[in-house]
């Protein structure tokens, strides 16, 4: 379970206080897909943030499955990351000097499955890859990949860490609307097999397929709860 | 104006971006035209000094040596080369071999030289002068005193100043009056051909009439000095020479030289020319080194603006403008490099002009800035940096927007030679896996990594086998010369003498102050010098007649033998390489011929070569002592090697035998090796600079190779960290990247630098050593030094980037879109 109590961050720019989040309190529950809505500015990435320890917050206490990840060290940082979270990013990020599969490998790697030999690694994220519908482009470096093909590696990779919490950043952002709707079922049925999906968006759309929309303005949550108008399914989807 | 102030903005923000690396960059090229611009003139300046040198100390045109043991009355002499056609000046001088005690209060001196005898009435020498360092010059008065002026070099090793105690053989004390230099001695070599050195070798200039007395050759002379005309023909001034002497002194061998043929001369002048080609291709290296790296930072620089030059494009901006901005970072770069080229490579000259002066002082020194030399430099410093940007950028401005514009297009991709890998497994992790897909990924740049990091070690590993060079060589000179008669002493005797004089048998009485025997065993020898000839070939020696059953020493044959009471002639193996001779061919000795007792001539006589021995020095070639009838020295000694008894120490016999009549000087043959090794430490001592300055190098390469990797793959590293990769682990990624670029370079590196060493030495240094055999070898050690520090220094530089990753602004680095 995620908690996150009474967060505020203010960042210092030269004489000027900025304040990204200001008193959130939000709670998500294992198996969750909850989807973060706002505008550009509006402090949803600061938040994705700091739940995956990449940033702490000024005031107030973020916990993840009872364990304090404010107050943690940096390298408690770095286990937490490694052991908890799964990214996907708005622009892939892959390792452009890896195949699809070695990307995906990478996670397996990270995720200290040190008793794997070379071959059962690559077959875990073979596996991976084929769930995401890659199975046959396992050897393509990135540049050989489109966008979408991109992004599903990028989640493949993800899953291979075999975390229970999913974050996205904009993870249809990039992407066509027909590839965008692929990647959308790929999260929900992660969040359907168990995993905590969080995924920040700026688009209203998007949050239609949520179990939860937390909305954002000005770094106050502004609504929480299910999406207006009801959960919809991702067939019903158009931008 | 306003447009132009507008870019200036943007590159001067560029620079401070990346001023790191930009100054790392300025030094390398720094170091590249530095070395081009500092060692690029000093041939000019080396040869007016030498120049100015030879001309104001009044440097004889042509000298006559008499063959050795003979000598002319003065008079007679001068009377009969006065008047010579062309001549307008003569002077004699007596040369005579001696020991000389220069012992300090804290310090043994005691070491071989000779004392020269010169005319020192009105103001004399007028021919050969000597320019004083210390002290005084020599008057009339001093005439037949014990007065000596001593040849700076020796004076300097040992900080020996006027007023010091002094003798030499015979126990005899001189009055120390100054330092001084002269022409014939700017390097010391003494008359045996062994490179000696001023630690182990001093020359005394004397007043004539002090020497002819103490060498009990009074009124004799076996030396001459002459002037000539401007744009007279020498040839037929030595042909009258010839003719008047062969009147005058039918029974006296000489031997006439020019100054230009001169060995002191040739080797100062061609010393100048050839370490001028050996500078110039290690500055070219240098220059080589610096375009690896500017043109891997230009152009990756470049590329890292791809996206923002597209972008331009598709604003519609010129593309003169677009380019503008890139070509102002690489002016930056080159004018940084060429400032820095030019302060360092002022340094560069000034330390060089140093070490040179200290090495082989001249009296008059003229180093001037080689404003030509400077001006390349600064042109190629300018150029190098400036070219690296303009290539890339003028690629840049050429594509089309779209692809400039695309994400990702500035990255080096996954392709390259990566594929590569899919056909070689590599086991473990893909963190174990990445670096070589990095490596792989761009083999251009990767390439250029490597060369410059190659280019790094070359120099090195070229320079640490010179020294590797000279000490198998002199490893080898080391087994030759002392074998199992390493401690054995050579007592150079003034004159020759029957081997049952009586003051040679008295050597076998001396006593330590004991009372205990002070030699095991006395062999008597001759030493002389000759030409072996053959065909056009001509090669001075030195040859010894060694008893070729002798219990204390002979040499080793590597092929052929000579036993004692045979004929024949044992050669060195580089002398029977230049002569093209094998064994059992025959070659020409041209040896003097005992005519009388104070009067030799040379003559030629065919010797078959039995056999060849280990020793690199081509000019020490051995017979029989039974060929000693062939000289008509049958029954003389001039030499005698002996062996310390239990009770005495090489020292010992140099105190005991230096006050012996006959004895001229007494060197231990260690001491030989010694002042050899004396020689190759100043070499050492310079090589290690050379060392350190090629490692930085290599480390700015690695460093900048490292830092670009960093600001590329920056993302890249942030997506690690998002995923909980520890700072370690990217590090040591790095580090195994590099030590893979550090693995390809030093051996590249060691491959080039063996491949120059031997054409090197074998196209230069040969010619600059032609008495030496070298033995071209890379130690072990220094092929692994030079794998470790090479492949260290690179694979370390990571490091340097931690702080960068650890204070890395993670979530905005992800975000980042180039």
């Amino acid at each position: 379970m995620i908690t996150i109590d009474h967060v505020s961050k203010h960042y210092q720019m030269g004489t000027v206080t900025v304040t990204a989040l200001q008193d959130v309190s939000l709670q998500v529950n294992k198996g969750e897909f909850v989807v973060i809505l706002g505008p550009s500015g509006s402090g949803k990435t600061t938040l994705l943030n700091m739940l995956s320890a990449l940033d702490r917050p000024t005031i107030g206490k973020i916990s993840i499955n009872g364990q304090d990840i404010t107050s943690a060290s940096r390298t408690d940082h770095f286990k937490f990351r490694r052991e908890t979270i799964g990214f996907i990013f708005q622009s892939f990020n892959l390792f452009p000097s890896l195949t699809a599969l070695e990307n995906v490998q990478f996670a397996v790697d990270m995720r200290g499955n040190g008793n794997h030999r070379n071959g059962s690694r690559a077959a875990i994220a073979q596996e991976v890859l084929t769930q995401v519908g890659l199975g046959e482009r396992v050897r393509h470096f990135p540049h050989e990949l489109s966008g979408g093909e991109q992004q599903r590696v990028a989640i493949a990779r993800a899953l291979a860490m075999g975390n229970p919490i999913l974050l996205a950043d904009e993870p249809t952002g990039e992407l066509d609307f027909r590839t965008g709707i692929q990647i959308l079922q790929l999260l929900q049925e992660q969040a359907l097999n168990g995993k905590t999906v969080l995924v920040v968006t700026h688009n209203r759309e998007i949050s239609r397929v949520a179990d939860r929309v937390v909305e954002l303005s000005s770094g106050q949550i502004v609504r929480d709860g299910p999406p207006q108008g009801g959960k919809a399914a991702i067939s019903d989807l158009h931008w | 104006m306003r447009q132009v102030q507008f870019w200036l903005r943007w590159s001067w923000r560029d620079l401070k971006a990346r001023w790191l690396q930009v100054l790392a960059i300025g030094i390398i090229i720094a170091l590249g035209t530095g070395v081009f611009s500092g060692f690029g003139g000093q041939k000019k300046w080396r040869i007016h000094s030498l120049d100015e040198s030879y001309e104001r100390l009044n440097t004889y045109d042509l000298r006559m040596t008499l063959t050795d043991g003979s000598y002319l009355e003065k008079e007679a002499l001068l009377d009969t080369l006065r008047d010579v056609n062309g001549v307008t000046g003569v002077e004699s001088r007596l040369i005579i071999a001696t020991q000389v005690d220069a012992s300090q209060d804290d310090e043994t001196i005691l070491v071989q030289g000779e004392i020269v005898g010169v005319d020192v009435a009105a103001g004399g020498p007028h021919i050969n002068q000597l320019y004083r360092n210390q002290g005084r010059d020599f008057t009339e008065d001093d005439s037949g005193q014990n007065v000596a002026i001593v040849e700076y070099k020796f004076a300097k090793h040992y900080d020996l100043k006027p007023g010091d105690a002094l003798h030499i053989s015979g126990d005899i004390p001189l009055d120390f009056v100054g330092t001084g230099q002269s022409s014939e001695y700017f390097y010391i070599i003494p008359a045996e051909g062994v490179f000696l050195g001023e630690a182990s070798y001093a020359v005394l200039f004397m007043p004539l009439e002090t020497v002819q007395n103490i060498a009990r050759r009074e009124g004799l002379v076996n030396s001459v000095v002459m002037t000539l005309e401007d744009g007279v023909d020498r040839k037929a001034v030595e042909a009258e020479i010839e003719t008047r002497m062969a009147q005058a002194f039918p029974d006296t061998g000489f031997e006439m030289n020019t100054r230009q043929e001169d060995n002191i001369y040739k080797l100062a002048y061609s010393d100048a020319e050839n370490d001028q080609v050996t500078w110039d291709i290690i500055a070219y290296l240098f220059l080589i080194g610096a375009a690896m790296g500017a043109f891997n930072l230009a152009g990756r620089m470049v590329e890292a603006q791809r996206r923002q030059i597209g972008i331009g494009m598709a604003l519609g901006v010129p593309r003169f403008w677009i380019a503008f901005r890139p070509l102002l970072v690489g002016l930056q770069i080159a004018i940084s490099g060429m400032v820095f080229g030019l302060i360092f490579g002022a340094i560069l000259s000034t330390v060089f002009g140093n070490i040179v002066k200290d090495f082989a002082p001249l009296p008059y020194w003229i180093i001037e800035l080689d404003m030509a030399t400077f001006l390349r430099a600064a042109v190629v410093g300018f150029l190098l940096p400036f070219v690296a940007t303009l290539i890339p950028t003028i690629r840049a401005v050429r594509v089309n927007p779209i692809d400039a514009i695309q994400s990702g297009t500035l990255v080096a991709k996954g392709g390259g030679w990566t594929k590569l890998l899919n056909y070689l497994p590599i086991p473990g992790r893909s963190f174990a896996r990445m670096p070589f897909r990095n490596i792989l990924r761009a083999p251009w740049r990767t390439t250029l990594t490597i060369l410059g990091v190659a280019v790094a070690i070359t120099l090195m590993v070229m320079f640490v086998g010179f020294l590797d060079t000279f000490v198998a060589t002199m490893d080898e000179a080391d087994e030759a010369l002392l074998g199992r008669g390493g401690n054995r002493v050579q007592v150079n005797l003034n004159f020759f003498y029957p081997v049952d004089t009586p003051n040679i048998q008295a050597l076998d009485d001396l006593k330590t102050a004991e009372g205990e025997p002070l030699l095991a065993e006395t062999e008597p020898r001759l030493m002389l010098g000759g030409t072996l000839k053959r065909g056009d070939t001509e090669i001075p020696t030195m040859l010894e007649l060694v008893k070729m059953d002798s219990p204390i020493w002979r040499p080793t044959f590597v092929e052929g033998s000579l036993k004692a009471g045979e004929d024949g002639i044992v050669l060195s193996e580089k002398a029977a390489k230049d002569l093209e001779v094998e064994v059992g061919d025959t070659i020409t000795l041209e040896h003097p011929l005992r005519e009388g007792t104070f009067s030799f001539r040379m003559m030629s006589s065919e010797v078959r070569v039995t056999a060849i021995h280990n020793n690199p020095m081509r000019s020490l070639n051995y017979m029989d002592m039974s060929s000693a009838g062939m000289m008509g020295l049958e029954g003389q000694t001039n030499l005698l090697v002996v062996t310390p008894s239990q009770y005495a120490n090489v020292n010992d016999i140099k105190r005991a035998l230096f006050s012996q009549p006959g004895v001229s000087s007494v060197v231990g043959v260690q001491e030989y090796l010694d002042a050899f090794d004396e020689v190759l430490r100043l070499f050492t001592l310079f090589l290690r600079v050379v060392q350190i300055v090629v490692l930085f190098m290599a480390f700015l390469i690695a460093f900048n190779s490292t830092s670009i990797n960093v600001d590329e793959r920056v993302r890249e590293i942030a997506t690690m960290f998002a995923f909980g990769l520890p700072v370690r682990t990217v590090t040591r990624m790095q580090i195994v990247e590099n030590i893979l670029i550090g693995i390809f370079g030093t051996l590249v590196g060691l491959l080039a630098g063996w491949l120059l060493l031997q054409r090197f030495l074998a196209a230069r240094v040969e010619d600059q050593l032609e008495d030496i055999n070298l033995v071209i070898v890379l130690a072990p050690t220094t092929i692994l030094i030079s794998l470790l520090l090479g492949v260290l220094v690179v694979a370390l530089t990571p490091i340097l980037s931690i702080r960068r990753m650890l204070r890395m602004d993670i979530p905005s680095t992800i975000r980042y879109v180039e």
